[in-house]
């Protein structure tokens, strides 16, 4: 068999698992239904070029195969030739940067109106954070960070107080409304990633770094750690559950703040007391 | 001791006969060539086993001692991969496979591949032995540093291997390294491992130094009379640029390495932000993970193209010399090499897009990266225009060719989705950029050895290997890799995430279960597919066909050695004269199809020839 | 091997005489002699590990939450009882500076093949990079007395010990090989291996008064990067 034969099967054999392959995206869930235009995009025009330079190749194999007798011809360059396929990848590769651009002007412009939200990493876990009444997280700290503080809040930051703490790692957002992730970490790099809202960032310890999203569909998802972590890191998980505003904001509700945090230890601090000067 | 050297007794190429070349007295002119400008090389020539074959100066031996010494890492290397691929496919069919264990052969894979295998390959291997010979040389230029610069290899691997053996095993922080999890109590192998791994790096960096100042030297200032930039070889012009991006690219890893030692065995903190780790917190403090990152993409950058460019030098010549058709659009080529060369050196953060540096940063690398893809796409055309209305033969060694376009084409294009910052934002940290990775860097160079082993076999050991052998290598190979990558990239869009132990029981990756298995068994097979060559290689040199001098009917210098394959000296008593370009095959009105570098003009008058 | 006299050979000037030498054959840098030219690639290879720390540095001094000492008074000296700010690095950058004055003298005195005085200037050089390396010996003994340490600090970011041991360590070492190498050399000139074309012990190559000049590229570079790290360090 000629092994122009070989090579051809190969190329209809990609575009034919392009076309029926099961695995591919999940449905986009959130406002970056661009990025996966964008791959599109750059699927037919790279795609296209594969396929042309390959079926080029193989046609040359085919045509050119050694005789004897003939000579190849001898036509050191062709600058006009050259000149041509230099202006028109040139233009391809424009048309490919450009959405890309703009949608990473997007991704790095944040919605005066999301919703922050702290993302606390460590080996192996999440925990959540978001703003109370005021609409403004506090400040935090690692070294503050114990048992009765988990977040490391800074205690004497009024915004601190009314923060609603999720220690659980799974966080409820709410549909249609754009939330700005900020994300930190207390020891190495971690990922939080959905794979259907598309977008990602790195938490970084020492820095706080952010991404946002929209989330427009209700449901449940799974969070990812996309940033090798450690031995535990292919088991670091977490979930994202998006609601309507009614859900939303029952769950909200329920949600334990810092102020409640501290006013239950000192509640139980109190009652330490009280029970030592009982036994006394 | 006098008697081992030339002491240029001989120094033929002086400007005493300043017009010569071999033309006839009868057209001197057109013959002309330029008088020597550079005495003859005082070399040592070595006798006894130890000076001749182990710590030997002939840049030819330390090429092929390169060559099998990084080819025992590439082994070690693959042995990695299936071990990998076992736990990936099949999860717990190794009882042994910790994720321990994992995170360590992923690390030592990823880093022994990258550096210690392509690298030492390119650059050590095919770099000492072809550029004396393509440049009309007689050696190095340094000798003797360059025989240190083997044996500072030959350590710095000692040290790499030496870390499987410690207590603690070798350093599993991913071959990025990143800290802070790199040198964390908890990470595998964060004790000696990874101040071995930081070591054996210094040192590779340090004796590849003393090798690339010699490959640079010899490019720049020992070409042979005639022999004019503008007409070496591709392969001399891939292996010279990858030097250049060598020497101001392994700074910043070598920085990077001190750094991170540092860090590890004096507790500074240039990495090291304050940390909470199992509820207390760390003595480090104030240092910026990020920096690190930059000092080693710095580096990782540039360190993809000095894979890459000696791997498209070399391809276009292999596909010009059998397709009996000179490479089109040269000095297109050769400025798509510089200019890749030299832009690869802005371009690093777009492996950073989503790794918490200042966001704004990424319009400025994807714009660099996707300019990249101009001069790249450039080489891919001029490779398959070369094809166009040539004379192909069908051998192995452009079998391995044409697999080299297929999966650098299909590697490339996803380096423009990678690229394309916002594009990457889904993708990176998934399997798409493993599967991107393998094709770009990893298949498609792999390719070009192989091709460039069966095209220069004959001349490094005077026989042929065997076609058939070398054909079912090929097909199981490139059929194989094609198939554990080309599948990948659609892992990725799901959204399975690399450097996992286990896919777990998310529903996106119970779903690549079976993906995953069929990807195991390739890889597997193309491990196996590889043992083949090695069997070739030892029947071939004890009863292979004998390949005469330049077999290949090639126009370029390391053909045209007075013996076959060419001794300490390469040239025997006179240096080679250049006439013209490498690349002179088919030329009209010519007696044969190729008319060979040291050809004069006076011998080619009637043929429509053009000058180079 | 000296550099070699190409014959007939004239250099045209600018840029138009690069493009020529570039174009040319055999060799691109007409008339340089390899061991020359492989030190000029690889001190370019070392600046680029000098910028990574100096570049790394800048980065660090940025980012660490802890304010940077005031070098002023960390690299006061007390001299009669009152405290000079910047004085031993002055005396130890003015030593330096004139070590390279005598090494290019040195190279001279070489190509005129005057054996002593070619010696005597390598021996001064020598003996002025020791001098360097012993007061950066005390320099570092008096900060690490008042506590500084690379993982530490009393004066401010544990960060500055870090960086500064680390590049004047490396700055160092750089020196002390330095010194090493002139004091080997100093005696090769005085031994007269480089009038009679000596092969050397290890490489086997012939001695020339070539390798004076190599030597002394390496050493005004090491001067050079110096007074980078004398501005970074100090002086910001």
């Amino acid at each position: 068999m000629h092994p122009g034969i070989i090579f051809f099967l190969v190329i209809l054999g990609s575009v034919l698992f392009h076309i029926f392959t099961p695995w591919y995206w999940t449905d986009v869930a959130s406002n970056w239904g661009g990025m996966d235009d964008t791959i599109t995009l750059t699927f037919w025009i790279g795609g296209g070029v594969f396929i042309a330079v390959c079926l080029f190749m193989v046609y040359c194999v085919f045509k050119f195969s050694y005789k004897e007798e003939r000579r190849a011809e001898y036509k050191p360059e062709d600058k006009r030739l050259e000149k041509i396929l230099t202006w028109a990848t040139t233009i391809g590769v424009v048309a490919l940067l450009a959405p890309g651009l703009v949608i990473w002007n997007n991704y790095v412009n944040v919605p005066k109106n999301a919703i922050e939200v702290d993302v606390m990493a460590w080996q192996w876990g999440w925990q959540y954070r978001l703003p109370g009444k005021d609409g403004k997280l506090g400040t935090t700290q690692i070294v503050n960070i114990n048992d009765d503080n988990p977040f490391g809040i800074n205690s004497d930051d009024p915004y601190g107080k009314d923060d609603v703490m999720i220690q659980s790692d799974v966080l409820n957002l709410q549909n249609d409304k754009p939330v700005k992730i900020l994300l930190r970490s207390v020891d190495v790099l971690h990922n939080w990633y959905v794979p259907q809202f598309r977008a990602k960032m790195d938490a970084v310890p020492g820095i706080v770094t952010y991404y946002w999203f929209e989330p427009n569909k209700v449901g449940e998802y799974e969070v990812l750690c996309v940033e090798y972590c450690g031995v535990g890191h292919y088991a670091m998980r977490g979930g994202v559950i998006v609601q309507d505003e009614k859900d939303y904001k029952n769950w909200l509700g329920q949600q334990e703040t810092y102020s409640d945090l501290i006013a239950k230890q000192e509640n139980k601090e109190i009652n330490k007391k009280q029970l030592a000067k009982k036994t006394d | 001791m006098s008697e081992e050297f030339n002491d240029n007794k001989t120094i033929h190429a002086q400007s005493s006969e300043t017009i010569s070349g071999g033309g006839s007295s009868a057209a001197p002119d057109i013959d002309y060539v330029r008088p020597a400008e550079v005495e003859e090389q005082d070399l040592y020539h070595g006798h006894s086993f130890i000076t001749k074959w182990v710590f030997c100066q002939d840049a030819k031996v330390i090429g092929v001692q390169y060559f099998l010494l990084a080819t025992f890492t590439g082994i070690v290397g693959l042995i990695l991969s299936w071990l990998m691929r076992l736990q990936l496919g099949f999860p717990g069919a190794a009882g042994f496979m910790t994720a321990e264990h994992y995170y360590q052969f992923v690390t030592m894979h990823g880093m022994i591949m990258v550096v210690y295998f392509l690298t030492a390959l390119f650059l050590g291997g095919f770099g000492n032995y072809l550029i004396p010979l393509m440049v009309g040389a007689r050696d190095m230029v340094f000798p003797y540093l360059n025989m240190v610069s083997f044996w500072m290899f030959f350590i710095a691997v000692g040290v790499l291997m030496a870390s499987f053996f410690v207590p603690g095993g070798p350093t599993g922080a991913g071959w990025t390294l990143y800290p802070p999890q790199t040198i964390l109590e908890g990470t595998p192998g964060s004790g000696a491992g990874i101040l071995l791994m930081c070591l054996s790096l210094i040192l590779f960096v340090a004796g590849f130094t003393m090798g690339g100042l010699n490959y640079l030297i010899t490019i720049l200032q020992a070409r042979t009379r005639g022999m004019t930039l503008m007409r070496m070889p591709l392969t001399v012009w891939g292996i010279f640029t990858a030097t250049v991006l060598a020497m101001l690219a392994f700074p910043a890893l070598l920085v990077g390495a001190l750094m991170m030692s540092l860090d590890k065995v004096l507790g500074t903190s240039f990495f090291m932000p304050t940390i909470l780790k199992a509820g207390e917190v760390l003595e480090y403090g104030g240092g910026s993970p990020i920096l690190f990152q930059h000092l080693f993409w710095f580096f990782g950058h540039p360190e993809v193209y000095i894979v890459a460019l000696p791997a498209f030098g070399i391809v276009s010549d292999l596909i010009s010399v059998h397709s009996r058709k000179n490479i089109f659009g040269y000095r297109m080529m050769v400025w798509a090499i510089v200019g890749i060369g030299a832009l690869s050196f802005f371009v690093w953060a777009h492996h950073m897009y989503v790794s918490g540096m200042n966001p704004w940063f990424g319009f400025f690398f994807a714009t660099t990266t996707l300019i990249i893809a101009v001069p790249t796409a450039m080489k891919v055309y001029n490779w398959i225009l070369t094809l166009w209305r040539g004379n192909i033969r069908m051998n192995t060694v452009m079998l391995w060719c044409l697999g080299f376009i297929v999966t650098f084409v299909n590697g490339g294009i996803t380096g423009i989705f990678l690229g394309n910052v916002s594009v990457d934002v889904p993708l990176s940290d998934t399997y798409f950029v493993i599967a991107h990775f393998h094709m770009v860097m990893g298949i498609a160079p792999l390719m070009v050895i192989m091709g460039a082993v069966y095209h220069w076999f004959p001349l490094v050991s005077g026989r042929f290997l065997d076609e058939k052998l070398g054909k079912w290598h090929f097909w199981t190979t490139f059929l194989g890799a094609y198939s554990i990558y080309f599948p990948m990239h659609y892992l990725g869009f799901i959204g399975v995430p690399r450097r996992y132990f286990e896919m777990y029981d998310s529903p996106y990756m119970t779903s690549a279960v079976g993906m995953n298995e069929f990807i195991s068994l390739a890889a597997f097979l193309v491990g196996a597919a590889q043992f083949i060559l090695i069997y070739n290689i030892i029947k071939t040199l004890k009863t292979g066909k004998r390949a005469g001098s330049n077999p290949w009917k090639a126009c370029s210098l390391e053909w045209l050695t007075p013996s076959v394959p060419p001794e300490h000296g390469n040239w025997g008593d006179r240096l080679p004269v250049v006439h013209r370009w490498c690349y002179d095959y088919s030329v009209p009105g010519a007696k044969e199809d190729f008319i060979t570098q040291t050809t004069p003009p006076s011998e080619v008058q009637n043929t429509g020839v053009e000058k180079t | 091997m000296s550099d070699p006299k190409i014959e007939g050979l004239e250099l045209k000037p600018g840029f138009r005489g690069m493009a020529q030498d570039t174009g040319s054959d055999q060799t691109m840098f007409k008339g340089v002699h390899w061991g020359k030219a492989m030190m000029w690639i690889f001190l370019l290879s070392d600046t680029f590990i000098f910028s990574c720390f100096l570049i790394s540095y800048m980065k660090g001094r940025g980012s660490t939450p802890v304010e940077w000492p005031n070098p002023s008074e960390v690299f006061a000296l007390n001299a009669f009882g009152v405290p000079v700010p910047l004085l031993l690095i002055a005396i130890m950058t003015f030593v330096l500076i004139t070590s390279s004055g005598t090494m290019a003298l040195a190279v001279k005195y070489g190509y005129e093949k005057n054996r002593k005085m070619c010696g005597w200037l390598v021996l001064a050089t020598a003996l002025g990079g020791l001098t360097f390396v012993g007061m950066q010996a005390f320099e570092w003994s008096k900060l690490i007395h008042e506590g500084v340490r690379p993982w530490e600090n009393p004066f401010g970011a544990p960060q500055f010990g870090s960086f500064f041991f680390m590049i004047t360590g490396f700055h160092g070492t750089h020196v002390t090989f330095g010194v090493i190498f002139l004091f080997i050399y100093a005696y090769k000139v005085f031994a007269g291996h480089y009038d009679e074309g000596k092969r050397g012990w290890f490489t086997t190559m012939k001695g020339d008064y070539v390798e004076i000049e190599i030597l002394g590229l390496y050493w005004h570079f090491v001067d050079l990067v110096w007074v980078f790290i004398f501005a970074f360090f100090y002086l910001w």
